[in-house]
């Protein structure tokens, strides 16, 4: 029984004073498709009730007390959790359940499905939770891979056999290259000498080692690293389950790539180029 | 054709050389039709790479350029492939988008056609080189190489005012996956209006440190002296996950990574290096000692060890007197009682058979050295970065 259904704009923009913040996810299946026209079948968690292929994003304040109800619309039942940050819940499917958390640091958080972990986190129920403490411009990616057949097995009921995975399709919030650049809040946009916060969540099972060309970046936070603070790099492994947050101020305009430099995951289906590849704009 | 084109790049660089360029470089890339690079088995395989002649053999890795902190640089470029444009990239050297060698966003240089790339040297450290076209055909068929960026005039510092070291070696990890050295992708097709390439699954069946693996890798151990501060640059530039571990006894300190210096030094045994990262690592070892480095080759999806390779380290003899920078930090030398050094601290005391002795301590910088027994000495800073000097003490 879905017992209340709070649709919510889930994408607050920095405020100075903590608030309530409440908002829904829903939990949908369909279907993912990839640039050469496959297509996996896929679970999120979205904004409304209507299926989108790449996870919905929280973004709140530092302080902030969110309110979220997840809705299992799914066919079975499901988990969630903050990962790290919260108790995990059981959703039997049709129900609903309200999870409260007080977002007290800040940082990238993973929210998932750790139902018979990876298997649903992984083929597309897991998603970002970002709490923010600074009121600079911000990019979201999601990064995950997938296996063709992989899904199909977990949503069957399955177990795919992780220690054989070699993935073809790599995402940056269910895209991958040419279409991130259609995505707004991935496409790193900007003008010289802005500050700009890159936050990143690895929902797959692979390392994706990403390369910013033109700029470095400075390391803000790793969730598996926390000594890495502070270093100034242009190449850095996105583990499985780590967040991480980035800071870039570019010194000079242009339009820049960045991809994964596990060169396989710059492809899709075998197919070359695709995959997690995206360019930064940076205006004068 | 190619002597006019040669001629044309002779002048070419000459005439940069006259012009507000501090160095020119020419890089040729090439594709062998025939197999010619002999793996670890003694199979040979076909490589598309970069040389400096015309003449030069492609290698694994391809050569690795060398350029001073500042260094206004030409590198020219020759591209005498199958047919397919390339590019060079400057991995890490953050350079500008015209020169950044990426097609459609920078240029690409067509089959026997020439292009230009200018850029300043900028921050000591190590980078990397490589194709940007079809990427992940072209840098397994071996188009890569690593790039050196020394502080101006000071060879022998990680960065102005960084550490000292006596010597430094260079390693760039990758892999060979022999099917994708086939003649069907080192000699593939190319349609500019469908640059679109189909690849295999990637099943190395190769590790390499500097192209070499498994006994070809003795030809190149990790000899050093006692006392001996060696930079170890570390670069990867495969598609799997390194793991370096250190042998007891052979101290390491990442100090550096991806041109830049570390906020804050890490002592470890063991570093990870991911494709497309470099890192910096200052080692030295107080004993005698033979050991192996270990090199292992991470799956990146499984994050199982593919494979290990090992370099041999072998520790033998101590810094000869002329090695020794720092040979005049403590005087009187020889001295009896006390010593003056140029740091206050602590000093580690090690025999010259590298046997640990003791320690120095003074909060000013006149030393008690009564407790020592006559015999010369090396005396490490257990801060300053480790400065080192000799003493001898007569008694």
């Amino acid at each position: 029984m879905i017992r209340i259904a709070l649709f919510a704009v889930l994408l607050i923009t920095g405020t100075a004073r903590a608030a309530t913040v409440d908002a829904s996810l829903y939990i949908l299946r369909d279907s993912i498709t990839f640039e050469n026209g496959v297509k996996l079948p896929y679970a999120t968690f979205n904004a409304t009730n209507s299926f989108q292929e790449t996870n919905a994003r929280l973004v709140v304040n530092t302080g902030d007390q969110l309110n979220v109800w997840v809705v299992n619309w799914d066919v079975t039942s499901h988990d969630f959790v903050i990962k790290g940050e919260t108790a995990t819940v059981t959703i039997p499917p049709g129900d609903s359940v309200q999870v409260n958390y007080l977002c007290i640091n800040s940082g990238a958080f993973i929210f998932h499905d750790p139902t018979n972990f990876p298997d649903y986190s992984s083929t597309g129920l897991s998603g970002m939770l970002v709490v923010k403490d600074n009121v600079h411009q911000s990019f979201y990616w999601n990064v995950k891979e997938h296996q063709t057949g992989y899904n199909s097995t977990v949503f069957s009921g399955g177990s795919p056999d992780w220690s054989n995975y070699y993935p073809e399709y790599f995402t940056i919030n269910g895209r991958s290259n040419p279409s991130i650049n259609l995505d707004a809040s991935a496409r790193i946009v900007g003008n010289v000498g802005d500050t700009l916060m890159i936050y990143i969540a690895n929902t797959g099972q692979s390392i994706h080692s990403i390369h910013f060309h033109g700029y470095h970046v400075k390391v803000v936070n790793s969730s598996k690293e926390p000594t890495h603070a502070g270093r100034s790099k242009d190449s850095l492994p996105v583990f499985p389950s780590e967040t991480m947050v980035l800071q870039l101020i570019p010194d000079k305009p242009g339009e820049y790539p960045v991809h994964d430099h596990n060169l396989i995951g710059t492809t899709g289906g075998n197919l070359y180029p695709q995959g997690m590849f995206t360019t930064i704009l940076i205006a004068p | 054709m190619r002597t006019i084109y040669t001629i044309a790049l002779f002048l070419s660089l000459v005439l940069s050389s006259q012009a507000q360029v501090d160095t020119s470089v020419l890089l040729i890339s090439k594709v062998s039709f025939q197999p010619q690079f002999e793996l670890s088995d003694g199979n040979l395989i076909k490589l598309m790479g970069y040389t400096k002649t015309l003449s030069a053999p492609i290698l694994l890795p391809s050569p690795t350029l060398e350029f001073e902190e500042g260094d206004s640089v030409n590198l020219s470029f020759w591209n005498l492939s199958q047919g397919a444009p390339h590019t060079i990239h400057l991995h890490g050297l953050d350079v500008d988008q015209a020169n950044d060698g990426v097609p459609n966003l920078s240029f690409d240089v067509s089959h026997d056609d020439t292009g230009s790339y200018y850029f300043k040297a900028p921050h000591p450290g190590t980078y990397l080189y490589h194709c940007h076209v079809a990427s992940v055909l072209h840098v397994q068929a071996g188009m890569y190489g690593m790039l050196i960026v020394r502080p101006k005039n000071s060879p022998n510092l990680t960065w102005e005012n960084g550490y000292a070291f006596n010597s430094e070696r260079a390693w760039l990890m990758s892999e060979v996956d022999t099917f994708w050295h086939a003649d069907s992708l080192i000699n593939h097709t190319w349609d500019a209006q469908n640059p679109m390439q189909y690849i295999l699954p990637y099943k190395p069946q190769h590790f390499l440190v500097n192209g070499q693996s498994e006994a070809q890798l003795s030809a190149m151990p990790y000899s050093a002296s006692v006392g001996e501060k060696v930079y170890l640059r570390l670069a990867n530039i495969g598609y799997y996950g390194n793991r370096i571990i250190f042998p007891a006894g052979l101290n390491a300190n990442v100090v550096s990574s991806d041109g830049r210096p570390l906020p804050s030094a890490a002592q470890s045994d063991t570093l990870e290096i991911y494709p497309g990262e470099r890192y910096g690592v200052l080692l030295e070892a107080n004993s005698e000692f033979t050991d192996d480095i270990e090199v292992e080759y991470v799956d990146l999806n499984t994050q199982s060890v593919a494979n290990t390779q090992n370099v041999l380290v072998t520790i033998e003899g101590f810094l000869e007197v002329d090695e020794f920078k720092n040979d005049l930090l403590a005087y009187p030398n020889p001295a009896t009682n006390v010593v003056n050094l140029p740091y206050s601290g602590s000093w580690t005391v090690v025999s010259i058979t590298g046997n640990l002795v003791g320690e120095l301590s003074s909060s000013s910088k006149v030393f008690d050295i009564r407790f020592l027994s006559a015999g010369t000495y090396l005396l490490k800073s257990n801060e300053n970065n480790g400065v080192t000097t000799r003493l001898t003490v007569l008694k």
